[in-house]
């Protein structure tokens, strides 16, 4: 098989913020190198990259899935866009049959709901058991089905032909965002969706120690006879310099995405979008929590982005022993010089391929010993256009 | 029969053996399923296809816990998507900061496979949890021959970090423990259902394993020679200034 591996690593410097916080309310942390670290969690990072996908409109929201349990109304409202003919309590009836026959997955009335809609007239509408993932054409695919089976639905989806139809549409032409992220369907085996796409947990290439910042809130209508706050509380924050890492399969994502869902286009094509998608949402999106408080908006400092035909690599080691800022002026020019050093070591060290190529996109004097680790682009754009053009070269003339 | 060994390294791993629903606990190290899955991975054996699965499944497995690393709570919310309420909360745990090295003995032309497979995995590997991926590459070595899983796990060098080195640096050899699979006549203390059976989506199962624990002694590279410290008697000056007094 041809493997290719994505890794795109970056060093991102974050001030006093609280992007990702635990039950306490305080940033999250690990221990690494035997020090206290910063934290966010993969999970935070790869919401923040599916979010940016529609907020930036890097793909077409027909390449996009949508996750809920109310599947069965979505499905509804496209059953009733083709057939306007349809009342909407057959066209949710429906696309419950057609999702159940689709996805093996139950649909049904919340038990609460139904009891709660016991006295009212209008009964509520079914659910999924699960949060179930699917994307815009599975969902034409779905109400194409439903429209055309209308008539006696039962028996429409008895037949075993159509049966495996409804299984096939729910299982083929997987959105980007699931491809890259993955979908878990409890119950249902067939519509799994391993990801693509691997995500670290950031940590911060330094110690890091949570602050806690206290606040106080004046009452504007005190008056002089009430002094003190209306109100005091803390709010607890760590600024930090974090090392982020992802590893994406690109042959996994061209297998998940199935190749060429249009014609007229050509057979990487789909690929190449996610790619770009992917490299281009990772390094630019950022999780919001508490982003009024703080407004920690940053961008990379450096990017370094890897294509190889090996096993993917990351680079945390390199700061296994924290980095300190003393005498170096600043985390990322410390963390920088780090990278420098290691990646070439271990490339060495572990044999590194003649075909893994490398991309680098970094900003100001502190990056400055990363230099010549790697093709140099003036910006993001060319970063990700770059990259996107030779995933589509590999995917079409294997190295 | 060879061995072949891995170094499971990384800032966070998560290695659970009966953690369900919203809480996912980590055993203290690697668990057999969770390695036996990075390789079958690796491998591009399917999810599913427990035939190709059980050739794996039938590796002897032993692992050396090399810098025991500590536990992390994570706390994990999630938001509906369409109408913001907030999902089920879930508890994940890590092991964050550790080291094992694994051990897997077997057919010799399997583990070859094994150790090319990891060089250019199919499905990238990671430690438990995809979210956890190693901080170094994870092959370390093959032993072919007769040297047994023990004896491997005895021989191959301290992975730990320089830094957990150099706390024991006091020590020329620290004494790391290991867990290894029990042969069929051996008297074993714990068992664990870690033994994979079958990986399909659907359907996971795993057997008990017998498990035997044990140590090995190895070196401290990082050991520095302890010095005795020089004499030292503050009564010597008293001397020295009564001789020249007098």
């Amino acid at each position: 098989m041809n493997r290719i591996f994505l890794d795109v690593h970056a060093l991102q410097t974050v001030p006093p913020s609280n992007l990702n916080r635990d039950d306490t309310g305080a940033p999250k942390t690990a221990v690494y190198g035997g020090v206290p670290r910063a934290r966010v969690s993969s999970q935070a990072w790869k919401r923040a990259t599916r979010e940016y996908f529609g907020d930036e409109n890097l793909l077409d929201p027909s390449e996009l899935g949508v996750r809920t349990k109310k599947v069965a109304e979505v499905l509804a409202a496209r059953i009733t866009d083709l057939d306007s003919s349809l009342a909407e309590a057959d066209a949710l009836r429906l696309a419950a049959e057609v999702i159940e026959t689709a996805t093996g997955s139950k649909i049904e009335v919340p038990k609460r709901k139904a009891s709660a809609a016991k006295d009212a007239d209008d009964e509520p509408a079914p659910q999924s058991k699960y949060l179930m993932f699917l994307s815009a054409r599975q969902l034409d695919g779905l109400a194409r089905l439903a429209v055309d089976g209308a008539s006696d639905i039962k028996a429409y989806l008895k037949d075993k032909d159509n049966k495996a139809r409804a299984k096939e549409i729910a299982d083929t032409r997987h959105s980007v965002d699931i491809a890259l992220f993955g979908r878990m369907v409890a119950d249902s085996a067939d519509i799994n969706v391993d990801a693509a796409v691997q995500v670290a947990h950031a940590i911060s290439v330094h110690r890091v120690e949570n602050e806690s910042d206290y606040y106080t809130a004046v009452d504007d209508h005190n008056t002089d006879a009430e002094p003190g706050a209306g109100m005091i509380g803390t709010v607890d924050f760590n600024s930090a310099t974090l090392y982020r890492y992802a590893a994406l399969g690109v042959h996994q994502l061209a297998n998940n995405l199935g190749q060429g869902l249009r014609e007229d286009e050509p057979l990487t094509d789909p690929v190449r979008r996610a790619v770009e998608a992917f490299v281009h949402g990772f390094v630019a999106s950022l999780p919001t929590g508490k982003i009024n408080t703080f407004g920690h908006h940053t961008l990379p400092d450096a990017v370094i982005v890897k294509l190889r035909t090996t096993r993917p690599v990351s680079f945390v080691a390199a700061f296994e022993e924290p980095v300190r800022s003393e005498h170096s002026g600043g985390h990322v020019r410390e963390a920088s010089a780090r990278l420098a050093e290691y990646i070439p070591d271990i490339e060495r060290a572990y044999g590194d391929e003649e075909t893994t190529r490398t991309w680098l996109l970094r900003v100001g004097p502190n990056t400055q010993k990363l230099a010549g680790l790697g093709t140099e682009s003036a910006n993001l754009t060319e970063l990700v256009t770059s990259v996107g053009q030779a995933v589509a070269e590999r995917l079409e003339k294997p190295a | 029969m060879s061995v072949l060994t891995l170094r499971l390294a990384g800032p966070l791993q998560s290695w659970g053996a009966s953690a369900r629903f919203t809480r996912r606990t980590t055993e203290s190290a690697p668990t057999k399923s969770g390695v036996i899955g990075m390789l079958a991975a690796a491998a591009g054996i399917e999810r599913g296809d427990d035939t190709e699965l059980a050739r794996l499944g039938a590796l002897r497995y032993g692992v050396r816990i090399d810098q025991p690393g500590s536990r992390v709570r994570d706390f994990q919310t999630a938001h509906h998507p369409v109408t913001g309420k907030s999902m089920p909360l879930s508890e994940r745990f890590y092991l964050a900061d550790a080291v094992f090295v694994a051990a897997l003995e077997g057919d010799r032309a399997l583990l070859t496979e094994l150790h090319a497979a990891l060089r250019a995995p199919v499905y990238a590997p990671y430690l438990g949890r995809r979210s956890c991926p190693p901080a170094l590459p994870i092959e370390l070595g093959l032993h072919d021959g007769t040297t047994p899983l023990r004896q491997v796990l005895q021989d191959e060098p301290w992975q730990a970090a320089p830094w957990y080195r150099r706390q024991r640096r006091r020590d020329a050899t620290v004494s790391l423990a290991v867990l290894r699979e029990a042969d069929e006549h051996e008297d074993h203390a714990d068992v664990l259902r870690d033994q994979p059976l079958s990986f399909a989506a659907d359907h996971r199962r795993h057997a008990l394993r017998s498990i035997i624990g044990d140590t090995v002694e190895v070196p401290n590279p990082a050991a520095v020679p302890t010095r005795s410290a020089p004499r030292h008697d503050p009564f010597d000056a008293l001397e020295e200034e009564s001789a020249r007094c007098s």
